[in-house]
């Protein structure tokens, strides 16, 4: 589903974000992606979106080179890409409804489309009954899952994660990681950039750690910590 | 498509009305800018007509001697008839010249005049008012000419006033243009600004640039269309009510022309604005 082939990404100012990484994710497969601040979690994501731009190697997304693309395709690549954030998102000014009808109008899904998937989606999140209310009406928990349910409505192939988990209590945290891994089950292969160890440590799934912009780990049953992997 | 229209139509004017401050920011910003041009432009196109038809007006008068012969005038009428920069000539006999003496002088002095006192003249205008000059240094040494008489100092300053003028109002439009298209790039690039959450989360869920572009490039265009209607009345209303003298009053259709450039020039300022304004949200 995504191959990342010598990909080497260094920024203007001199910071190298990510040195030679090669990587391959199946389809349906859920991986963390762990490392310090600054080890280069998110510009792999950003990679991914295509708001990037690696400066050596490539990057394969569905067997497609998307540094191909041609720009005016880089929107009908993200519509195949979800994108939750640490920081939610979410328009103030629209209410739970609109924001994740949002997501399927500006790419011009009729409005049958968008009265049928939406009430779906949000029954996916447990949030029909809040459908009205605005964000800064819910609780973080609730902002993120509304977020989720924007990025997944459109039925993503890929769902990328930036530390979805940052913002929210620990119990939050667990809903978030059921949906996500409900989502998971459908087939979406899910990429998740986090700091939280207890998260990674129980999911048991597989762990890519980066430090300073290199691979340092890939580990199909992982956990947070390289020692702590080793010794078990 | 037509989710698309529906879409960007909503959108345009639920935009309109959540900014609605800004709008009206907008949309008077264009209206005084392009009022401002319009008037110029208004004024302008009223001093050149002016200046036309007082150049048309400028006569050049030979003035023949009362005591001139019939062969010295018939010579002069050929040689002024014969001359190009002459356009039209009217001979004016004694007895004509001394109505006009006792219609412009009071009785006490136009009763001691008799027709055969009066000279007979030669009305001519020259095809350009500078030409009088012309006219009087060829005629004023001919045979049974008395004097050639020509608004000579008026007509130079005249044309030194009107030319200056219309350079004055010319600047004034192109600053006003100019200080109009950044006034109105900065008003809306302000509600886009406030957006931009919007618009990255728009990119970031795959909507296309144009479908993203559309409504607010429809947005600046309507906030064009409204300022440069508010200024076309503005222009109207100054054309039907200044008091000018009749020189200055302009037809209908110089009106419409000035309507026409200020609508053109804020629908396009209004769109392009936006677009402008939009790109630098656009790329990634």
């Amino acid at each position: 589903m995504i191959r990342f082939e010598n990909v080497s990404k260094t920024y203007k100012n001199g910071t190298s974000a990510l040195k030679d990484i090669s990587l391959d994710i199946e389809k349906g497969e859920f991986v963390f992606l762990v490392g310090a601040s600054g080890s280069g979690k998110t510009t792999f994501l950003r990679l991914l979106l295509r708001e990037e731009h690696p400066d050596q190697g490539r990057i394969l997304e569905a067997g497609r080179d998307i540094g191909e693309l041609p720009k005016w395709r880089v929107p009908y690549l993200r519509r195949n890409i979800g994108c939750v954030f640490q920081d939610f998102r979410l328009l103030p000014n629209k209410n739970v409804f609109e924001n994740v009808a949002f997501a399927l109008e500006v790419i011009g899904r009729p409005r049958s489309t968008v009265e049928s998937q939406v009430p779906q989606i949000l029954e996916l999140v447990g949030l029909s009954d809040k459908s009205k209310n605005l964000p800064h009406e819910l609780s973080g928990g609730e902002q993120q899952r509304v977020a989720v349910a924007r990025a997944f409505v459109n039925r993503p192939l890929i769902l990328l994660a930036d530390e979805p988990t940052g913002n929210l209590d620990p119990a939050n945290s667990e809903s978030i990681m059921a949906l996500l891994e409900r989502i998971n089950r459908t087939g979406t292969t899910v990429v998740m950039a986090t700091h939280d160890k207890g998260l990674v440590d129980r999911m048991r799934r597989r762990v890519v750690e980066l430090d300073k912009g290199e691979m340092i780990r890939d580990q199909v049953r992982g956990v947070y910590g390289i020692d702590e992997g080793i010794t078990l | 498509m037509r989710v698309y229209f529906r879409y960007a139509f909503k959108e345009t004017f639920s935009n309109l009305w959540r900014n609605r401050m800004m709008t009206i920011a907008a949309v008077l910003t264009v209206a005084v800018s392009l009022s401002l041009v319009g008037s110029a432009l208004l004024l302008k196109q009223s001093a050149a007509q002016a200046s036309a038809q007082w150049q048309q007006g400028t006569r050049v008068t030979v003035w023949m001697q009362p005591t001139a012969s019939a062969s010295e005038i018939n010579g002069v009428r050929s040689q002024l008839a014969n001359l190009p920069i002459v356009k039209d000539c009217v001979y004016d006999t004694q007895a004509q010249d001394y109505k006009e003496a006792l219609q412009l002088l009071p009785p006490s002095e136009s009763s001691v005049l008799t027709v055969s006192d009066m000279p007979s003249s030669f009305r001519c205008i020259p095809t350009v008012p500078s030409n009088a000059f012309v006219v009087e240094s060829t005629f004023a040494t001919q045979p049974g000419v008395y004097k050639v008489t020509a608004p000579e100092q008026q007509i130079r300053e005249m044309n030194r006033a009107i030319r200056i003028l219309q350079i004055v109002f010319l600047a004034l439009a192109a600053v006003l243009l100019l200080s109009a298209t950044v006034l109105i790039l900065n008003t809306i690039r302000m509600p886009i600004f406030a957006r931009r959450r919007e618009v990255s989360v728009m990119k970031l869920v795959g909507a296309t640039n144009w479908f993203i572009r559309i409504p607010y490039i429809t947005e600046g265009f309507i906030q064009g269309l409204l300022g440069s209607v508010v200024a076309m009345l503005a222009v109207t209303a100054l054309h039907t009510w200044y008091p000018l003298h009749n020189e200055f009053r302009l037809n209908t259709s110089a009106l419409l022309g000035t309507n026409a450039v200020v609508l053109i020039v804020g629908v396009v300022i209004g769109s392009v604005g936006s677009a402008i304004a939009i790109r630098r949200f656009l790329d990634v």
